[in-house]
């Protein structure tokens, strides 16, 4: 029988790390990720995680030596998030195209400067260029089901690529709920076989040279970088159909069904839809359905997988409506708006309309995206069908 | 393959023709301090005060042997040594004939030919000579133990002419074996084609490319690994000063402080030789490189090099050694040391390499100055065993030459003044000092 627990978003996903059954887990602390950290060590230390506790100088060399595990065979865990990611961004860039199946929780946090330990997408969005598929949890149930399932599809064949399982820092971190904790045995039955270094390795059983000098004009230099990088693009759309199967299967076995790639949510019927990523959601499904009892026709669109991006899933849920406000809980500096309004701008071009679209940015450091900011946000969109548009972007905690 | 044997070798330069070896030699074999009895030979050279030898050489195709009617003369297999019967022996000196180096004469006195038996491997006119005219060559060791293990590394890399580094990783493989993964990050070695390019590789074992930053890292986590599911495999490191004493530094001491099960080589070449000669924090004080320039204002770099070996040290590691290109059998014995130690845990050796490009030093002068340099005691050859707690010189150089001797050989140090060459010897004074004490403290704390 699964069990019911009550914990925080980072004990949740330290549970769901026990359950996916890691070789090895790599640890190095830092805020709003510390507890997690810290989860996992003491299940170590308490023998609910079998695996190598790598306790070590700093998240550079926690991905470096899960990098050096997983070539020699290990399925491999950590997390990290804010300044430890941007440390860590040397080996994190090189993962992606070395394909290897490494989980990774980014417990979400803003960038300093100013300097800040609090919530925000800033982290994980200025990395999502880099060849990671990441996926972004709405609840803390989210967050363990998801660790799990990212193994799934970090593995698969098709796949061969490092997942970012994200969750909002203090939000997600610190807020506690009621979960159900899954038995081993129906996940080991979920999990099925490791795979993890079928394609590249470090063994003398198989030896091979890892990551030779690749490219330059001459000789078969061009043709084979391009082989590899049109590899890596391959693997990241086949990531697409994976996740899919993945959730489904998921939700077949524990009963738990999420969107894998876009949640459409109140659509039917809509006029137009906030389109949200991570927690906030929550709130803003909360002020859809009160401006829904007002007689206001707006629905929501919640991105759960952001790279690879799903754009099929996105012009579908994008062509039912007439009008997008998209929030950010970051900032895409060289745009003046956020990144995901960027990617949804993007989408919107596969219409056969063109429909307006506004970027609000909320929830920067910390900051509380509450009803009553979605209200306004539900608002300024509103307007646009009258043919507004307002000055870009708003800034949701601008006069809090 | 075929074996080599150890060897008596003569420096012409160094000796003055005193005889002492001659007086040695028939005391040790007759008794008696009559020259007769020598069977090592010094006479007068072509020119005025050139001395020449003649020695039996212990050939490995002897002469002697082959015409030898009465199978008196043999050549043992094992040493290597040709030994005479004197119950076979026919009397009729067809072998000193046949030798061309007057390695087997006419003993007047007895009545019988004589050659040098090698003294059962102590040579004592090897003992006698106080100039070092004479050395007792061991170093064949390596050829007879490691010759026949196969070689790891192909042939055609594209290292310096003269480099050192290639003579190094081709050894360090063959004794370290196929059960090995190997990292070499970005510097001379990867450079050269160790890890490989565009789909080729030049390493038979395991090879990666690690982040000029995470060598340690990444070995570890490979290596713990291994130890999960019960594979003993080895991790080896060779890296660059860059890899070790900058950049990749806190990877490396985050390693060593966890003892993390690692051969770790750092091939000190005194700067990013790859990269096209710029300083690191191993770039000795004076020295001339692309950062360091020398103009009319900058003289070379003003600071001393990291020293990296004592760090480690004190980062107590299984086993800590420096090692010079130039002494291989020296390199060979803390090699071995170093594959015991990685069993437990780090086992970090720093190998002065000598770097024929970046040093503007000819290829050929390469081993000459890698001597030199330990001989300065500019890099002192020792090791520290953790296990024991032991630390000691495995070349102590008691009269150390002049610095000068090694800098006046090395173009980056071509422009250096009076005082810079000071500060150099003082520095190179005050590192052997400071080891010194190291050990010292060590034998007090055993007591």
């Amino acid at each position: 029988m699964p069990k019911t627990i009550v914990c925080d978003g980072n004990e949740a996903a330290a549970w769901g790390v026990s359950r996916a059954k890691p070789d090895m887990v790599a640890v190095y602390p830092i805020t709003p990720q510390s507890s997690l950290a810290e989860y996992v060590s003491q299940f170590v230390a308490d023998g609910i995680i079998d695996a190598d506790l790598m306790d070590v100088e700093g998240e550079h060399s926690v991905l470096s030596v899960l990098q050096g595990a997983c070539l020699a065979g290990a399925r491999t865990f950590t997390a990290t998030c804010g300044q430890g990611l941007a440390f860590m961004f040397e080996p994190y860039f090189r993962t992606p195209p070395l394909r290897l199946p490494i989980v990774m929780s980014i417990v979400t946090r803003d960038g300093i400067t100013p300097q800040c330990v609090w919530g925000g997408q800033q982290d994980a969005m200025t990395v999502r260029e880099v060849g990671w598929i990441q996926m972004y949890c709405e609840t803390v149930q989210e967050v363990l089901d998801t660790v799990i399932l990212a193994y799934r599809v970090a593995e698969h064949r098709d796949v061969m690529l490092p997942v970012n399982v994200c969750h909002d820092g203090n939000y997600l971190s610190y807020g506690v709920e009621k979960v159900e904790l899954p038995d081993q045995e129906d996940v080991d039955r979920f999990m099925g076989e490791k795979n993890t270094n079928w394609h590249v390795a470090l063994d003398p059983e198989r030896p091979m040279g890892v990551d030779p000098l690749t490219g330059g004009a001459t000789g078969n230099g061009p043709a084979l970088f391009v082989r590899y990088r049109k590899g890596s693009c391959k693997a990241m759309q086949n990531a697409l159909q994976v996740i899919c199967d993945v959730h489904r299967e998921w939700g077949e076995q524990f009963g738990r069904h999420y969107a894998p790639l876009v949640e459409e949510y109140r659509l039917d019927g809509a006029d137009f839809a906030l389109v949200t990523i991570g927690s906030m959601t929550g709130a803003a499904k909360d002020a859809v359905d009160a401006a829904r009892e007002q007689g206001v026709k707006v629905g929501l669109i919640k991105i759960k997988t952001f790279r690879p991006f799903p754009l099929e899933a996105m012009i579908q849920a994008l062509s039912k409506v007439k009008a997008v406000g998209v929030v950010d809980r970051s900032v895409s500096f060289g745009w003046n708006s956020g990144p995901v309004y960027q990617e949804t701008l993007s989408a919107l071009y596969h219409l056969k309309e063109r429909i307006p679209a506004v970027s609000f940015i909320g929830g920067l450091a910390g900051a509380d995206i509450t009803e009553t900011h979605l209200q306004r946000v539900i608002d300024v969109t509103a307007s646009l069908l009258q043919g507004h548009m307002p000055a870009q972007p708003i800034w949701l905690n601008e006069n809090d | 393959m075929g074996r080599s044997y150890h060897t008596i070798a003569f420096d012409a330069q160094k000796c003055n023709g005193c005889q002492e070896c001659e007086k040695a030699c028939a005391q040790a074999k007759a008794g008696v301090t009559d020259l007769v009895h020598s069977r090592i030979k010094v006479s007068p050279g072509r020119k005025e005060g050139e001395w020449g030898l003649a020695l039996c050489r212990q050939c490995a195709q002897p002469l002697c042997v082959m015409n030898c009617p009465g199978g008196a003369l043999s050549k043992d297999p094992v040493s290597g040594v040709v030994s005479w019967d004197e119950s076979r022996c026919v009397g009729c000196k067809l072998c000193t004939l046949a030798c061309a180096y007057a390695g087997i004469t006419f003993n007047q006195a007895t009545g019988q030919v004589m050659k040098c038996d090698f003294c059962g491997g102590d040579p004592a006119c090897v003992k006698s000579c106080e100039r070092g005219a004479l050395q007792h060559l061991t170093g064949s060791d390596i050829y007879n133990e490691w010759g026949d293990l196969e070689d790891l590394f192909v042939p055609g890399i594209s290292a310096c002419l003269g480099c050192n580094s290639e003579l190094l990783v081709r050894h360090t493989l063959r004794r370290v074996g196929p059960n090995t993964v190997v990292a070499t990050p970005p510097g001379c070695i990867a450079g050269v084609g160790a890890v490989g390019v565009n789909g080729l590789t030049a390493t038979k074992t395991p090879v990666f490319h690690p982040l000029l930053t995470n060598t340690a890292s990444m070995l570890a986590g490979a290596r713990r690994y291994y130890n999960r599911i019960g594979r003993d495999v080895t991790m080896l490191a060779f890296a660059g000063d860059g890899g070790a004493a900058d950049v990749g530094f806190q990877s490396l001491s985050g390693a060593a402080e966890r003892g993390e099960q690692i051969i770790f080589i750092c091939v000190d070449n005194e700067g990013y030789m790859n990269t096209g000669v710029q300083r690191s924090s191993t770039t000795p004080y004076g020295a001339w490189t692309s950062t360091t320039p020398v103009g009319s204002v900058l003289r070379g770099k003003t600071r001393d090099a990291k020293p990296l070996p004592i760090i480690m040290l004190m980062h107590n590691c299984e086993y800590v050694a420096t090692a010079s290109t130039a002494y291989m059998e020296d390199y060979y014995q803390k090699l071995e040391k170093a594959i015991l130690a990685a069993k437990k845990g780090m086992a970090y050796v720093h190998v002065f390499s000598p770097c024929p490009t970046g040093w503007r030093l000819p290829p050929a002068r390469l081993i000459e100055a890698g001597r030199k340099a330990v001989q300065c005691n500019l890099m002192p050859l020792w090791e520290y065993e953790s296990a024991t707690g032991d630390m000691r010189f495995t070349h102590p150089v008691d009269n150390p030459l002049p610095v000068t001797d090694y800098l006046s050989m090395i173009g980056k140090y071509r422009h250096l003044s009076a005082e810079q060459t000071q500060h150099i010897q003082e520095h190179a004074d005050r590192q052997v000092d400071l080891l010194r004490k190291f050990m010292q403290q060590r034998m007090d704390l055993a007591v």
